[in-house]
């Protein structure tokens, strides 16, 4: 069943491209490929074209339709009719920061001295980490990282979106958003009460408020007579592009009334903010919806884990999309960064289990995060002029029991190998009778 | 923190969370081992102890008592039976708390209540051989995080408590586990002791008292460690043990304890004298006593290939069995080994890397354990897991398939079947569907392998404890009753 791509600026697009692309692209590149036979989910959210064919060039999405000639001389690869969909995006891992959970490989959060707002996770990352190739094995092609812990709460510092390609160039987008955290489990690091987190949030807001007005001011003097590490110069400045809209502040939050204590950071600061965490976010979708503050949850979150998370439900997800908040995944344990591809997809499948339909889980695991934070001019779908991030599915991509078939990151074809696929080569049931001891496999 | 989300490992090993976020929170989690399949006896009154010791006392005695059942015929379904078969169009007959039959065109007798599958699957009530419900119980608290009810840590050898008298019956985990087809649980201590204590097992009912969900008959398991957990725990506040080795030594100097108290038993035993005087009792001694009687059994957190080969020489030199494995991340390493010393591992589908000591985890791991000849479970540790255990069986049969091992949806349905009532020496009573056998089951809407499907019935011994279409068979924990963050606002 063929069926017209109904976006008609994709087809215009399409050709123009395909036209110049040819000529561009008279030779096989790494990063220029046919796909072809694609059910391909061009749009998250809006029905696959059939049978379509997916021109990358130079890593770029260049044309995507029905019929599409395949240059002269470029790779083709047939996805037999499976679905191809834009690689997924988690939108809160740590990837990239852990390696073993020791200290000497944990760079996520920075615990004493004077970070504060200011601590930037983007020169701790490690291209070289074996997480990344499990992540791209099970389709994840983008990340957001972000720090966990903080020396001055309750910033924890900006956050990076992380692109997987292979190779030592990961940083997408440094600096992408500020965390700040909240709720009762980290109490005690803001002196034993959440109001004073976010009081403290409030005063460090009101202080680069400050700042901007000296810094447009003739006279550039600092008006801060509080030498406090929460309002030190570093710490301020971080939240200068807060301020301005340019990135998102991020509460790390579960309980209602902290997620309402959000919403006013909106209404009185003018400020971008992204919820994390958000448990209780049902409880509050209307609101978070018009506030435009899109929520990054956990979609196995089921029980009161803590008394933050007391209105814990599998439905959460599928009732904040249906209020019309742009949600996004998050795992959590285990899996925030360590299965940081499966556990999402999973969970996408656990949200649709409870109520989101598949459609709108496939946007919250593409075009959702791409929005949330900031890169929907080069990732989220699979339109022309989009990094050619794509997977071919060997089954439905919310099913654990499937898997990647093939996965482009910015148009290149990535390993499927892992540690782990090594290590099941190495130790295969067959070879347990072997002579030689497995170190010579 | 991402990372704070907490289930409850999180919270088991304060001391390693500070510096080390991620897999610290894990680090005990990971929490602990029991079950397996060595079948050393069927139950504990049947083990003939050569000292004439009596049974194990049983002080805190099960008062379990069904729910309230009717005569059943699940219908239009397809049933995987636990023990391998996939069933096309077949049902399962249930009388009086027992299972009467298994297959196509069943008759029901008058009076008997039918329901309809339509089309869905059935399957044995899923067993969870390791869970730490109640003990690690909802909602954590920073409280928790400094002294918790899953971990004694005042020694290393613990083996005196008992998980049992740490259980939070209204921890509201345990109706969230049983929407998950989650029908027996055995609840274990932490892993951050040597000995870390006994173990329990339960039937997943709602219930006041601990002693009514207790599972008449069951054997108590002994939780050990072997690792980082028991060495960093102790270690790091300077005391023993600090090593590896330091482990070992402690688990040898315990069990040459246990073996002295027991041959003082033995010896007044033996003299059949109501007049002597006993000699005095020792509550460690009598958990590690009962264990080289066979009337425990031994369920042993472990990782790594090399420390699990070191343990069962262990278990060689005193005397003693271990049922299984628990976590086992490096089983597939030495799967051979595993089958010659009758140990069965129960593992996570995908959990690797949180520690240096899970950095070798595969996905394949139960996989290739199985398709060696191996015994092997899927457990919890954690709720997440527990609400989705057939997942985790997904997501291995599709690693397996890409290494190149084929394992069939019914087959792999017993390593959260049968394996763990063989482990837990229960498979007389639970494990499959089969005539005799407690009519433990769940009706799924549709394959128990897809994440779309949702258990929407589930049966423990012949009582409706969950039906997901009739809002007065969806029990809630005392917790949750008139918790405004839970009701719907207006």
């Amino acid at each position: 069943m063929k069926r017209a791509w109904p976006a008609l600026p994709v087809t215009l697009l399409a050709l123009s491209f395909a036209i110049g692309g040819a000529q561009q692209s008279p030779n096989p590149s790494a990063d220029s490929v046919a796909i072809i036979g694609a059910k391909a989910y061009v749009q998250p959210g809006e029905s696959p074209i059939e049978d379509a064919t997916i021109l990358v060039v130079k890593g770029r999405i260049q044309a995507v339709g029905v019929g599409l000639a395949v240059p002269a001389g470029m790779r083709s690869i047939d996805a037999k009719g499976r679905m191809v969909t834009p690689g997924l995006m988690n939108s809160a891992s740590q990837l990239g920061l852990v390696e073993t959970g020791t200290p000497d490989t944990s760079d996520s959060a920075v615990v004493t001295g004077p970070f504060g707002a200011s601590f930037d996770v983007q020169y701790a990352l490690n291209p070289n980490s074996t997480l990344l190739p499990v992540a791209r094995a099970d389709g994840l092609t983008r990340v957001m990282v972000v720090p966990t812990g903080s020396a001055t709460p309750p910033f924890d510092g900006s956050g990076a979106v992380l692109r997987l390609s292979e190779g030592s160039d990961i940083l997408d987008l440094p600096q992408a958003a500020v965390v700040a955290e909240v709720g009762g489990m980290v109490v005690p690091k803001s002196g034993g009460s959440r109001g004073a987190q976010w009081m403290l949030i409030r005063s460090a807001l009101d202080a680069a408020q400050r700042r901007m007005a000296t810094a447009s001011s003739a006279h550039k003097e600092n008006s801060d007579t509080d030498k406090s590490t929460l309002l030190s110069t570093s710490n301020i400045e971080a939240l200068v592009p807060v301020l301005k809209s340019k990135i998102p502040l991020v509460i790390v939050a579960y309980r209602e009334s902290d997620l309402r204590q959000a919403v006013s950071l909106v209404d009185d600061y003018k400020i971008r903010v992204v919820i994390i965490g958000a448990d209780e976010g049902w409880r509050v979708a209307d609101l978070l919806a018009s506030h435009k503050i899109p929520v990054v949850l956990n979609p196995y979150a089921s029980t009161p884990a803590t008394y933050d998370q007391i209105g814990a439900r599998l439905d959460n997800a599928a009732l904040l999309d249906r209020a019309g908040v742009v949600i996004s995944f998050k795992a959590a344990f285990v899996h925030v960064s360590y299965n940081a591809g499966i556990a999402i997809r999973e969970g996408a499948g656990i949200a649709v289990a409870n109520g989101l339909p598949w459609p709108h889980a496939l946007k919250a695991l593409t075009v959702n995060p791409a929005e949330t934070w900031g890169i929907t001019a080069h990732y989220g779908t699979l339109q022309p002029g989009e990094d050619a991030d794509l997977v071919i599915w060997d089954g439905d991509p919310l099913e654990p029991m499937s898997a990647p078939a093939l996965v482009l990151i910015r148009g290149r074809q990535v390993s499927l190998e892992t540690r782990q696929t090594d290590l099941e080569k190495r130790y295969r049931p067959d070879r347990a009778g072997d002579s030689e001891p497995p170190g010579y496999r | 923190m991402m990372m704070r989300e907490l289930t409850k490992s999180d919270l088991c090993n304060p001391v390693h969370r500070v510096p080390r976020l991620h897999g610290a929170l894990l680090s005990c989690v990971l929490l602990s081992c029991l079950g397996a399949l060595v079948f050393p006896a069927r139950s504990p009154a049947a083990v003939a102890s050569p000292s004439h010791a009596p049974a194990l006392p049983d002080p805190y005695p099960s008062t379990y008592k069904p729910l309230p059942r009717s005569d059943m015929l699940i219908d239009n379904a397809t049933v995987f039976d636990g023990i391998g078969h996939r069933l096309l169009h077949a049902g399962v007959l249930l009388h009086d708390g027992k299972i009467i039959s298994v297959g196509s065109n069943l008759h029901a007798p008058e009076g008997t209540k039918t329901i309809d599958a339509h089309g869905g699957f059935v399957t044995p009530g899923l067993i969870d051989v390791h869970s730490h419900l109640g003990d690690f119980a909802a909602p954590f608290t920073l409280q928790d995080a400094k002294v918790s009810d899953v971990n004694e840590e005042s020694s290393p050898n613990s083996a005196e408590v008992w998980a049992l008298h740490s259980i939070r019956v209204q921890d509201p985990q345990f109706a969230r586990v049983r929407i998950g087809g989650v029908t027996t649980l055995q609840v274990l201590p932490g892993s951050d002791d040597l000995f870390g204590g006994r173990g329990v097992v339960l039937k997943n009912v709602p219930a006041v008292t601990v002693q009514e969900m207790e599972f008449p008959g069951a054997m108590p398991s002994l939780k050990m460690a072997c690792g980082e957990n028991p060495k960093y725990t102790f270690g790091e506040k300077g005391q023993f043990p600090s090593s590896e080795m330091g482990n070992v030594a402690g688990y040898r100097q315990a069990w040459i304890e246990a073996t002295e108290y027991k041959r003082r038993w033995d010896g007044y035993y033996a003299k059949h004298d109501p007049n002597l005087a006993p000699p005095a009792r020792d509550l460690k001694l009598e958990t590690l006593t009962a264990v080289l009687r066979n009337q425990i059994l031994v369920v042993m957190h472990c990782y790594r290939a090399d420390e699990m080969a070191v343990m069962m020489d262990v278990a060689k030199e005193f005397g003693y069995q271990i049922t299984a494995f628990h976590h086992a991340v490096e089983a597939y390493k030495i799967v051979p080994l595993l089958k010659e010393n009758h140990v069965c591992v129960a593992v996570w589908a995908d959990w690797w890397g949180f520690k240096v000591e899970a950095y070798d985890g595969i996905r394949s791991n139960a996989a290739f354990v199985d398709a060696g000849g191996g015994c092997v479970m899927l457990h919890s540790d954690a709720t997440i897991s527990a609400e989705h255990l057939p997942l985790d069986a997904a997501l291995t049969i599709g690693a397996a398939h890409r290494a190149g091992i084929d394992i069939s949806e019914e087959h792999a349905i017993e390593w959260l079947t049968i394996n763990p009532a063989r482990s837990l020496h229960l498979d007389e009573q639970i494990g499959s569907l089969e005539p005799g056998k407690n009519a433990d089951v769940v009706v799924w809407s549709g394959d128990p392998f897809s994440v779309y499907t949702r258990a929407s019935i589930v049966i423990i011994d012949g009582a409706i404890v969950y039906d997901r279409n009739d809002p007065g068979r969806q029990a809630t924990s005392d917790f949750e009753v008139g918790q405004p963050a839970i009701e719907r606002p207006r």
